[in-house]
């Protein structure tokens, strides 16, 4: 393969996945997917009665691979009967995003009705406005994914089927998201009223903030504040993953000799050497920025 | 008939090459440091999310470099090590980003509730913690555990799917470049989905001994692993036995 059209191609799967993780971690934050939704299904039994769109399908990678996988399977279809690859992936991601949000429709009517001795309501204003969305940035999600999959099977001659590679992806970004976005979610936004600068003391467990910045909280706020700094990182970090383990092997093509194969692991040993470098400055800077919380007992006695 | 005394008899180095990297998947999740939902509310050390999740996730990213290489080369070592490279770039890029999130989106620096210092550092955890919670955000030690366990996660996959592979190319008489040289082969399809199912499997397996949350070999928890790996041996010997027949049988 030309390299330049690898480099092109690669900068495309990048750019396409890095889109994908935004999306990924916005969709989790707008529908309380994960982790963080632990508190606000909490939040009712604290006497915290709240109208956070509530949908906990699964956890998310294996909520997002069903997804992505749904969407491969069809577009996988639809390209064998000929169809242009952009009509086909755009079909499949159509067909992914509704069934996604069948799931979420019946996970908000399920998991808040199920709370009614705790006063928790259904809003079906909260169900109308928040599902739209959802679906929407479920679309934008495994249409990127769908595109990376798709330049890997056609312009690297990845031997995975679409399908597979998709649910791998998805679950890969599922994971990701929720280690990464979903933190400034659950850490930050949900307990904005605590002072910045802390882990969530377990004696404020289910306090969630439930007033916005006009009127009540609703998703739609926490997916504002998070596409502030959550969903942006969370998309580099899928995009980096994606990029940087397929860029050592674009530069380094293994197909041309073996020596090349073990120049692109060394290439890629040298990336986690660094990364493992950059976090140790990273924790050095914080720890002085922030300080101790305690004083040392030890020292004063 | 398919003679499934013979196909095992013939296959017998192959059947072993995917138990052992079954029990590899196993013992990589328990280097992973994970905080479950406590970490995601940066309560306590470790990555948010679950155990299978972020194994999976790291794994099968591994997977597919593993497989990528696979379709230029059958040398095994270059295989392995790429399915390790492919991981640690995941979990290493997932952990950097995470501790932006901790860092600069919530504030708190790393610090781990299970030791006092770093063993790696020799930093003070401790006084770091900040009230109320068992601590938060990615020491030294867990990255570098981290991104161990994810390295062993992706050898194991990528051994898995080497094995399985070699085991169908046996029984159709081909060569691995022959397969390749078809786009989507149904045998690359099989062993491909057959890897996958094996990898979540044996991530699932260890989360008994994790119980939600672990930062790393430092965790007191850590020291459980052999039982997860023993049962990943007798649970992977099983499958790779299934996995013979099926792909062999073909």
């Amino acid at each position: 393969m030309d390299p330049l059209i690898g480099m092109g191609a690669l900068a495309l799967m990048g750019a396409a996945a890095t889109i994908a993780g935004a999306s990924e971690d916005l969709e989790s934050d707008i529908g309380s997917q994960s982790n963080p939704n632990s508190q606000v299904q909490l939040a009712p039994q604290m006497s915290y009665p709240h109208r956070i769109y509530n949908k906990a399908i699964s956890g998310e990678p294996p909520s997002n691979a069903l997804m992505c996988a749904i969407g491969g399977t069809v577009a996988y279809v639809m390209l064998n009967f000929n169809l242009s690859a952009v009509l086909a992936l755009t079909i499949g991601s159509l067909v992914a995003a509704m069934v996604h949000g069948t799931y979420a429709t019946t996970a908000y009517m399920g998991r808040c009705s199920s709370q009614k001795r705790f006063k928790q309501m259904v809003y079906l204003d909260v169900l109308r406005s928040h599902t739209p969305p959802i679906m929407g940035y479920s679309f934008i999600t495994t249409f990127t994914i769908l595109v990376v999959s798709y330049i890997m099977v056609t312009v690297f001659a990845h031997p995975f089927p679409l399908p597979l590679l998709a649910f791998i992806w998805g679950i890969t970004v599922g994971a990701i998201g929720s280690s990464t976005g979903d933190v400034h979610y659950g850490a930050e936004r949900e307990f904005q009223d605590e002072e910045f600068g802390s882990g969530l003391n377990t004696a404020n467990s289910g306090k969630i903030v439930r007033k916005a910045e006009s009127g009540l909280r609703s998703s739609m706020d926490n997916s504002w504040f998070c596409a502030k700094f959550g969903g942006p990182v969370t998309g580099i970090a899928f995009g980096m993953t994606v990029f940087l383990s397929s860029w050592i092997t674009v530069v380094f093509d293994p197909a041309k000799s073996v020596a090349a194969g073990w120049e692109s692991v060394i290439v890629g040993t040298l990336i986690i050497l660094v990364l493992v470098v950059y976090n140790r400055k990273m924790e050095v800077s914080a720890r002085k920025a922030f300080g101790p919380y305690k004083e040392d007992k030890e020292e004063a006695a | 008939m398919i003679d499934i005394a013979g196909l095992i008899a013939e296959n017998i180095i192959y059947l072993l090459l995917i138990t052992l990297g079954g029990v590899l998947i196993s013992v990589s999740v328990h280097f992973v440091p994970v905080g479950g939902a406590p970490a995601a509310m940066a309560q306590a050390c470790g990555i948010g999310t679950g155990t299978v999740q972020l194994a999976a996730g790291a794994g099968l990213t591994g997977l597919v470099t593993a497989g990528a290489m696979m379709g230029v080369t059958d040398n095994i070592l270059l295989v392995l090590a790429s399915g390790t490279v492919g991981a640690m770039i995941m979990i290493t890029v997932t952990m950097i980003v995470a501790n932006w999130v901790y860092f600069y989106g919530v504030g708190c620096p790393a610090a781990s509730a299970k030791v006092k210092y770093d063993p790696i550092t020799k930093d003070r955890q401790d006084l770091y913690i900040s009230q109320g919670t068992e601590g938060h955000a990615l020491t030294t030690v867990s990255f570098i555990s981290g991104a161990i366990g994810a390295g062993f996660g992706g050898m194991g996959g990528g051994l898995v799917y080497y094995a399985l592979l070699k085991i169908g190319e046996v029984a159709a008489g081909l060569t691995v470049k022959d397969i390749m040289s078809t786009t989507g082969h149904e045998l690359v399809g099989l062993a491909s989905i057959f890897a996958v199912g094996i990898f979540f499997m044996n991530a699932v397996i260890p989360s008994y001994n994790i119980g939600g949350t672990i930062e790393g070999f430092h965790d007191p928890k850590f020291k459980r692993w052999p039982r997860a790996a023993l049962t990943s041996l007798v649970v992977t010997f099983l499958c790779a036995i299934l996995a013979v027949v099926t792909l062999g049988g073909m």
